[in-house]
């Protein structure tokens, strides 16, 4: 009304109240400007945090592929792909499982390729360490490459020793069943690709952006500070950040949502104000508290149940480490039921009164409802509450950072379903973990980025896809 | 506002107060880096040096020594604790952001390997201990009779620690750690999970090993002690230092020459370290 014309009146009933005016604006317009402005500043923070997120990982795929470049070029890759040799020949002796003499003699016929290893690896070693201190317009080392892949020859000598070794072995060892002689058969029959693949390598072939990408997303093997060289593969820490999020809502889902049904449908009034508030209390725990319940509490308790007798046929018991992915996964669990429970909650309640008083209406007893028509028009609602619980335990940092055993390696799915009780590292707690020891700016700086970044999609498309899901299977609201 | 005048004045008393606080701050000393440094040792130096110089306060954070060095470089501490040497590429960061790293070796101490006290073995080769904690021997059996039986559970300190590099690099070849060790962030928290895990293994400093459930194993027949490190018998001591921005200055500089001085040495001595004379 004010700002309006106001009719002229005579001089002795005319108006003088001044209408309070902030900044030029009146009150009403003030207060819309106020709130309209605290919205805007949230969107723009938003926008300030995704753009910060871009700008400084996106820097990590032209170092990675710089990193990746000096790694050829230097005869380090050529000394790792001989490397791989030794492993599978350690790898091999371990699952052979060779005792005595023929353990021995095993073990000694590694020892001149091992010892060719060590002299190139350190000689390409001492290249990539020159080129990574070398000032600008000095000579590089490059060129001693070629001196490096020139040994070749002394590559296949040794690999022909090694092949005669293990023929001995063969031969001398009657006990040697039938199945560990084919897997030497195999093992002897891959020297011929590794040797092609030697003598294939190429140290100025160029590498591409692709393959710097492909290098963090599938890489197998997170290793930092290593004298060797830095590796920045993602896999390991994705499935650790999976394993203790299905195990998490493997617990919480039925959990959850059975006591969001049973709350909403089956209890009483009594019961449901006790329930309600008690699931929604534990929504108020710190995190941190949880995870240090976790180490002082609940991994001690885990494992003493692991070890009793009559429980040892469940997969994976008894195990040793106190802190894994199932201790981890419990405090996850604990942590995503109230969200669940709320939400789910939530949409069990606005089913509209007139589904279920039909169903009464047509004869069906309460369970019968409840199971047949309330759940399943609820279900966009629980679905949603699942996904955002799943948001919610992907992201959760301390419980992982302190319960989960940091164990960056991807966890051995050959035990089944005994994975769980293996030591785990997340996404989240790399982050956490490496962040106070990185300087702005460097490789490892901004492949920890990458990693948030990462978390920051996932967990940007589970709330997209919950928005999505709960708003098209909407139910129009019958009154 | 009723009166514009109050609102003013609360302004000004809020900028006076923040005025005043970094003259309060001018007495903080801010130490970070070393879990092995700082969890035990600084802060009880830390504790004498206050009882004798009231006045001073302390910001301890022990994190890892490379986020010592880290802070220094970035300008958030005033002395950085390192259990290792700083690296070249650390150096050379320094040097881009005119940071002069400059070391001071405080105490020696030695990386003690330590066991569940329910292992019978007693001692270890050096080869042995390389062949454990790169992953080559993965099971109590492979060391041979004496061992208990069952996988080998490794314990570790995490990428920001310097005991980890110097373990590395004095015990295991500059190999590479095995993928199925466990990362903990300090000794502690290695000597609770070993004391915990009968097929348990770890590395902590001298100052831990005197823990219930855990015991120490000996290294070719040397154990870790005062003794064994100033002989130099013990094959993994390392030197633990202290690091400033070129001279230190000031409160940094008096608190560095308390620890240097006998005073200092005995509390090094006390807390299970190996004082620098």
């Amino acid at each position: 009304m004010r700002g309006l014309s106001e009719p002229k009146n005579p001089p002795a009933f005319q108006i003088h109240k001044r209408s309070r005016r902030i900044f030029g604006l009146s009150r009403e317009e003030a207060i819309r400007a106020f709130f309209g402005g605290q919205a805007l500043v949230a969107v723009v923070v938003l926008a300030l945090i995704t753009v910060f997120l871009f700008r400084e990982g996106f820097g990590f795929f032209a170092q990675q592929r710089a990193e990746l470049t000096r790694y050829r070029r230097s005869g380090v890759e050529f000394v790792d792909l001989l490397r791989a040799q030794e492993k599978a020949h350690g790898e091999l002796g371990r699952r052979l499982g060779l005792r005595g003499e023929a353990a021995d003699r095993f073990a000694d016929a590694i020892v001149p390729l091992r010892a060719l290893l060590g002299e190139l690896g350190e000689w390409a070693l001492e290249i990539k360490e020159s080129e990574e201190s070398r000032a600008d317009g000095a000579p590089t080392r490059f060129g001693e490459v070629a001196e490096i892949t020139a040994q070749y020859p002394k590559i296949e000598d040794t690999f022909g020793e090694l092949t005669a070794q293990l023929g001995t072995i063969t031969e001398s060892s009657p006990g040697l069943s039938p199945e560990q002689r084919a897997q030497l058969e195999k093992h002897l029959s891959g020297f011929g690709a590794t040797l092609a693949k030697l003598r294939a390598w190429d140290a100025e072939k160029p590498v591409s952006g692709w393959q710097a990408a492909r290098s963090f997303f599938f890489g197998r093997q997170w290793l930092t500070a290593s004298f060797w060289q830095d590796f920045y593969g993602v896999v390991p820490l994705f499935t650790g950040s999976l394993l203790v999020s299905a195990i998490a809502l493997g617990l919480a889902v039925p959990l959850g949502l059975g006591a969001a049904i049973y709350v909403s449908q089956i209890a009483g009034a009594r019961e449901r104000s006790v329930i309600k508030p008690a699931i929604e209390f534990i929504a108020a725990i710190p995190s941190v508290v949880l995870g240090f319940f976790g180490i002082a509490v609940l991994g001690q308790a885990l494992r003493a149940l692991s070890q009793v007798e009559w429980l040892a046929w469940l997969p994976g018991f008894p195990y040793a480490e106190r802190l894994n992915a199932l201790t981890a996964g419990c405090l996850l669990a604990l942590i995503a039921v109230p969200t669940i429970f709320t939400l789910a909650e939530d949409a069990l309640a606005s089913v509209p009164r007139a589904l279920k008083e039909g169903s009464y209406a047509l004869g069906a007893r309460r369970m019968q409802t409840v199971a047949r028509v309330i759940v399943p028009s609820a279900l966009s609602g629980m679905v949603s509450a699942v996904l955002l619980g799943l948001g919610r335990v992907i992201g959760e940092t301390m419980v992982v950072l302190l319960c989960a055993g940091n164990r960056i390696a991807i966890p051995d799915f050959s035990a089944g379903l005994g994975v769980v009780t293996q030591p785990v590292h997340t996404m989240t707690g790399i982050i956490a973990q490496e962040m106070g020891e990185v300087a702005t700016g460097t490789i490892h700086y901004r492949a920890l980025f990458v990693v948030g970044l990462l978390l920051f999609l996932i967990a940007l498309t589970l709330n997209y896809s919950a928005q999505k899901i709960l708003g098209r299977y909407r139910l129009p609201s019958l009154r | 506002m009723k009166n514009p005048l109050r609102l003013l004045s609360f302004l000004a008393a809020g900028f006076a107060l923040t005025a005043i606080a970094p003259a309060l701050q001018a007495q903080k000393l801010v130490i970070k880096g070393s879990d092995t440094l700082g969890a035990k040792l600084v802060p009880t130096i830390a504790e004498d040096y206050r009882a004798l110089n009231p006045g001073r306060s302390f910001e301890i954070a022990a994190e890892g020594s490379s986020t010592g060095i880290a802070a220094l470089i970035s300008g958030t501490a005033d002395i950085g604790m390192s259990s290792r040497r700083a690296r070249p590429a650390e150096l050379s960061n320094g040097a881009a952001k005119g940071v002069t790293l400059r070391p001071l070796i405080v105490c020696y101490d030695g990386i003690a390997i330590i066991v569940n006290a329910a292992n019978p073995i007693t001692t270890l080769t050096k080869r042995q201990v390389e062949q454990v904690f790169t992953g080559d021997l993965r099971s109590w059996d492979d060391l041979g009779s004496g061992a208990a039986s069952g996988p080998i559970s490794i314990y570790t300190r995490n990428t920001a620690s310097g005991t980890y590099a110097d373990f590395k690099a004095l015990a295991m070849n500059k190999r590479d750690y095995a993928p199925s060790s466990q990362k903990l962030a300090g000794n502690e928290q290695i000597v609770a999970e070993v004391a915990a895990n009968p097929n348990g293994i770890g590395y902590v400093g001298l100052a831990y090993i005197n823990a219930p459930g855990v015991k120490v194993v000996a290294i070719e027949g040397d154990l870790p002690s005062k003794e064994s490190v100033l002989a130099n018998r013990y094959p993994y001591a390392r030197p633990n230092f202290f690091y400033t921005n070129g001279e230190p200055q000031g409160e940094a500089a008096r608190f560095i020459d308390y620890v240097l001085s006998e005073a200092g040495q005995q509390v090094v001595e006390r807390v299970g370290f190996v004082p620098v004379r």
